[in-house]
């Protein structure tokens, strides 16, 4: 697939590609500290004065590139679909494949980012467990009641969730088979063949 | 096991065929242990015509030692000898005795189990649902394309009567953690079961 | 072997092989029995294996049965060898008594083991833990919502377990009372607390709110009245046997003595706060202390109201009319909001003045009535100085008028007073010869009674010491006891896990047999050894004498032999000789060499034959045959079709 541009942006990305390859990397470098970290506008003043345009022509320049970088990992692109979709705005041969060296470079950590963005769901991060019998209570003697305490702890964003459970060796071993089967299913043939035809 | 003064006393006087009739006895012991169990029964003693012939005072304080003697008894496991050892300092006759025992320890499982029920606990699992589902794309990203699965432990808290679901989502291998700490557990119960 | 054999035999009888009487090593042991052996200790020792006891008819099925019992033993861990079908079906002795000597090893011990080791504690726990474990690990699960509560019923002691956590509940607890001391008649019971017994007091199961808080209660006030029980027993071993009261005095005087403390330290209390400024506070404590004073004298009942229990009411009361006037006040004027605003404001102006003036006029009250209390208190001890003032006055006055009296007829009454003195100094020496009298007996009793008194203090001491030993001695044996039938019940559960464990006598019996064997047979060899020893330094000895002689004869007559040619002669036959017995001795070594390799070859030519090699082969050759028909009938019937 080919990603598709607004006017605008193509004027902004057109920008680009008259600077020199080195330029070009320093703008790549700064629209990926953005990325990161957020923008800092800052950057822009010295080198507007630097390259002698105007503020916003750079401000654009490096926003255009972050929507281009962001865009093509978020469809996570191949190589070829990447070059056909910048094709049009002008670059020359060197620029393009110094583009595409940083799009590469890239992609896995910008999709890392935007995935930490994405909605989340508690999850599963450990379990503790140990193995306890009951010998006696204030109310009854002469017990012996199995049970396995258990801590769970699971993330919610970067917020670490613990809880305490227990229980006991009929119930432990049914939670373990239907866990398992659980499992078993993610290799049974229908998942399989979705997994296969979704890709 | 130990019991108070008072109850002695009034165990004592459970013995006492001039108080109770050795007829009496028997339905005494029953309903003493029903009393304990049951709701329903709590009065039961008060409602029965059979004992509306022996004196009220006499009758609550005999019936008051032997539920405080059951009630030790079933919270410390007592077996028919150490039972026999008590009674016996109490002047019961030996038939008194085993007519006691054979009630008691009918009833000792009814009454252990209403003993054992007085406890704390955390959340305890009592069973497990769980969800696959295919994750595909969000508005952030696309083509992710990874398998989530949706665990929901059920579990059943001390005095309520609703369960309650403790939920998260795991990966694959999240899930393949958790099972194998899972199994983990099991064999080493399989283990300890069989020393 | 044979001791090793009977083992084995044993063994195989006591887990259920048919084995004839008479069979005594395992050199009678057949194919048959060995397969049967085989088969039954494979099932002892795996559980649930499926394999024919008897040997089938076919030769192929024999095989396979072969193969697969090899197979199995070797999954077992067995490690002497080759092992394969032809083990069991051609069988040889040696073999043979390797595997069923792994086997047997191999057959679970529970109660050997149970023997071995004394049975502690800890180890009942394990078991007792560890069989519980494996009955719930082999029920299957079952859904919630099939279970009463988390609880299933299981026909297993207890007859019950948990399986979830709904069903269980806090601890708590209530009071709970029965009627006691009934069946003690010394002790009365008052008419109404008779009557409340008969009538109105529930039964104990019925006492608390909910039915479910029975239970603890019931406990709760049973360990409650032991607790008190101990506590005071040990109070009263400590302190109260030492100071020699009887239980009720010491528990009054116990009584006595924190009332008073309370009391104590009350009145300090209050005494600081009267300096400070709290009045209402002291009033009040005032209040406390006059009823425990009453208390502690019972004879007093009525309270008196106190100072501040008057102005309280003065207060209140004036308060209720205040409220009342407004009350009626506010019923007939229905005027507008704000008016009525307005007067209640006014109202409660002149109502707040009215209480700042009230307030001010007590404070001034108050600061007056301590004035004049304090007054008083002045005025009375100078009342008191005064009248004690007064009395001293009085008296003195009364001895002087009466002197004054006596001065005009002084003579006369000198001499009146002189004869009275004289008559009483009289009737004093009188008296005191009668005391004199009394007095000797009754000091004489006096000491004796002191004696006596004495004594007796120190037998209550003495007493009072054994008691103490006593109940010491008490506890101790009732610990003793104690724990002598805890003891006791964890041997009696030993000795019933401990059933029919009758072989280990006769496996002791056997061990002491061996070893004294083995040590016969380690004299026997030690014996041999010496003897061996003996005659090797005898054999040692010999040579060397034969080499000493040998060499002296020799320079002896080579001396002679340059002379004379006899004597040459002579040494040479003596080298001949020499040559010759040496020769002779070299064949005996040799003869004793082969021997030996004689030795070692019969006893691998036994070692061959007891391989049945033979007869195996005649077997094998058989078989072959057997198969080969079989497989030509099934070409046969192969073609047939």
């Amino acid at each position: 697939m080919l990603l598709i541009f607004e006017d605008s942006q193509k004027d902004h990305l057109s920008f680009l590609a008259d600077l020199d390859a080195e330029v070009l990397k320093e703008f790549g470098k700064i629209s990926l500290n953005f990325i990161r970290k957020g923008a800092n506008t800052k950057i822009f003043q010295g080198a507007a004065q630097k390259l002698g345009v105007p503020v916003d022509t750079v401000q654009h320049g490096v926003e255009a590139l972050m929507y281009l970088l962001t865009e093509s990992s978020k469809y996570l692109l191949n190589e070829i679909d990447f070059q056909d979709s910048i094709m049009t705005l002008g670059f020359g041969d060197e620029t393009r494949s110094s583009l595409l060296a940083l799009y590469l470079e890239h992609r896995r950590e910008i999709r890392d980012i935007l995935n930490e963005m994405s909605l989340d769901l508690p999850h599963y991060h450990n379990l503790e467990w140990r193995f306890d019998v009951q010998l006696a209570s204030r109310s009854l003697r002469h017990q012996v009641s199995p049970s396995i305490l258990m801590k769970l702890q699971t993330m919610d964003g970067d917020k670490k969730e613990m809880k305490m459970l227990q229980t006991d060796p009929v119930n432990l071993v049914h939670i373990t088979r239907v866990l398992e089967e659980a499992l078993q299913e993610m290799k049974s043939g229908y998942c399989r063949r979705i997994t296969r035809n979704i890709k | 096991m130990e019991l108070a003064a008072t109850v002695l006393e009034n165990i004592v006087l459970a013995g006492d065929s001039a108080h109770i009739s050795d007829k009496l006895f028997g339905q005494l012991v029953t309903c003493a242990c029903q009393g304990i169990v049951f709701e329903e029964n709590r009065n039961v003693v008060g409602d029965n015509p059979a004992f509306k012939d022996v004196d009220k005072a006499i009758l609550k304080a005999v019936y008051g030692g032997l539920v405080s003697l059951i009630v030790e008894a079933a919270k410390h496991d007592s077996n028919e000898q150490n039972i026999s050892t008590i009674l016996e300092e109490c002047k019961f006759t030996s038939d008194r005795i085993n007519e006691f025992n054979k009630i008691f320890l009918s009833q000792k499982p009814h009454l252990q189990l209403l003993l054992g029920k007085i406890s704390s606990s955390f959340p305890h699992i009592v069973d497990v649902d769980w969800r696959l589902d295919y994750y595909i794309k969000n508005n952030n990203l696309e083509k992710i394309d990874s398998a989530v699965y949706l665990v929901n432990l059920k579990t059943e808290i001390p005095d309520e009567k609703e369960l309650q679901d403790v939920q998260f989502s795991c990966t694959l291998e999240q899930l393949q953690d958790l099972v194998g700490k899972l199994k983990d557990a099991t064999k080493c119960m399989e283990k300890i079961a069989q020393v | 072997m044979e001791e090793v054999d009977r083992i084995i035999i044993h063994s195989l009888r006591s887990i259920g092989c048919d084995l004839e009487d008479d069979v005594q090593s395992l050199r009678q042991f057949g194919t048959e029995i060995i397969i049967a052996s085989v088969v039954q200790c494979l099932k002892v020792i795996i559980g649930d294996i499926d394999l024919p006891s008897t040997l089938p008819p076919g030769m192929s099925a024999r095989f396979r049965l072969g193969a697969s019992l090899a197979n199995n033993v070797q999954d077992l861990g067995y490690k002497g060898g080759d092992l394969g079908y032809q083990t069991f079906l051609y069988s040889n002795e040696t073999e043979i008594r390797k595997i069923f000597m792994f086997l047997v090893e191999k057959l679970p011990k529970e109660s050997s083991q149970a023997a071995d080791e004394p049975m502690g504690a800890s180890v009942l726990l394990l078991r007792a833990i560890s069989t519980e474990l494996s009955h719930q690990l082999s029920l299957a699960w079952s859904p919630p919502f099939l279970k009463d509560r988390g609880i299933r019923i299981r026909s297993k002691a207890p007859g019950w377990q948990r399986e979830g956590a709904c069903c269980l509940q806090h601890y708590r607890s209530c009071h709970i009372s029965t009627p006691h001391s009934l069946g003690n008649i010394s002790t009365k019971i008052p008419k109404e607390l008779s009557s409340y017994y008969k009538t109105h007091m529930p039964f104990v199961t019925n006492q608390t709110q909910l039915h479910r808080d029975t239970a603890p209660s019931i406990m709760e006030t049973n360990a409650l009245e032991i607790a008190t029980q101990q506590d005071w027993e040990n109070e009263w071993n400590q302190i109260g046997l030492a100071s020699r009261l009887s239980q009720q005095e010491f528990k009054r005087r116990k009584q006595e003595r924190l009332l008073k403390m309370i009391k104590d330290r009350l009145q300090q209390d209050s005494q600081r706060q009267d300096r400070g400024e709290g009045h209402a506070a002291s009033s009040d404590l005032q209040q406390i202390l006059n009823t425990i004073e009453t208390q502690s004298k019972a004879g007093v009942i009525k309270t008196k109201g106190s100072r501040f229990a008057h102005t309280e009411k003065l207060q209140y009361a004036k308060d209720e009319e205040k409220t009342m006037s407004q009350v009626g006040l506010a019923v007939p004027a229905k005027d507008t909001e704000e008016e009525l605003e307005k007067k209640r404001q006014e109202e409660i102006e002149g109502l707040r003045s009215e209480l700042l003036n009230l307030t001010a006029q007590l404070e001034k009250l108050d600061i007056e009535v301590k004035k004049f209390s304090a007054n008083r208190q002045q005025m009375e001890e100078v009342i008191s100085t005064e009248a004690k003032n007064s009395e001293e006055k009085n008296a003195s006055y009364l001895v002087k008028k009466r002197t004054l009296d006596l001065l005009p007829e002084a003579e006369a009454n000198i001499g009146k007073l002189q004869s009275v003195v004289d008559t009483s100094a009289q009737r004093l020496l009188n008296l005191a010869k009668q005391w004199e009298t009394h007095r000797i007996p009754l000091i004489e009793q006096y000491r004796e009674l002191r004696q006596l008194n004495s004594k007796r203090e120190s037998e209550a001491q003495k007493k009072l010491e054994e008691i103490k030993l006593f109940r010491v001695k008490m506890k101790e044996t009732a610990d003793d006891a104690r724990r002598k039938d805890e003891l006791q019940k964890q041997l009696v559960s030993e000795y019933e896990r401990m059933t029919k464990d009758v072989n280990r006598s006769a496996y002791t019996r056997k061990i002491l047999e061996i070893v004294a064997n083995i040590k016969k047979q380690k004299q026997e060899i030690d014996k041999i050894l010496l003897d061996t020893k003996s005659v090797q330094k005898e054999i040692n000895s010999l040579s060397g004498k034969l080499d000493r002689t040998f060499t002296v004869t020799d320079e002896l007559i080579f001396k002679d032999a340059k002379k004379d040619e006899a004597v040459k002669k002579a040494y040479r036959f003596l080298a001949a000789l020499h040559e010759n017995f040496e020769q002779l001795i070299q064949t005996v070594e040799d003869t004793g060499v082969v021997m030996r390799e004689i030795k070692d070859l019969e006893e691998q030519i036994e070692v061959e034959s007891n391989k049945k090699v033979l007869s195996n082969l005649e077997k094998i050759t058989e078989d072959l045959q057997q198969m080969k028909k079989e497989n030509a009938t099934l070409i046969a019937k192969v073609k047939g079709k």
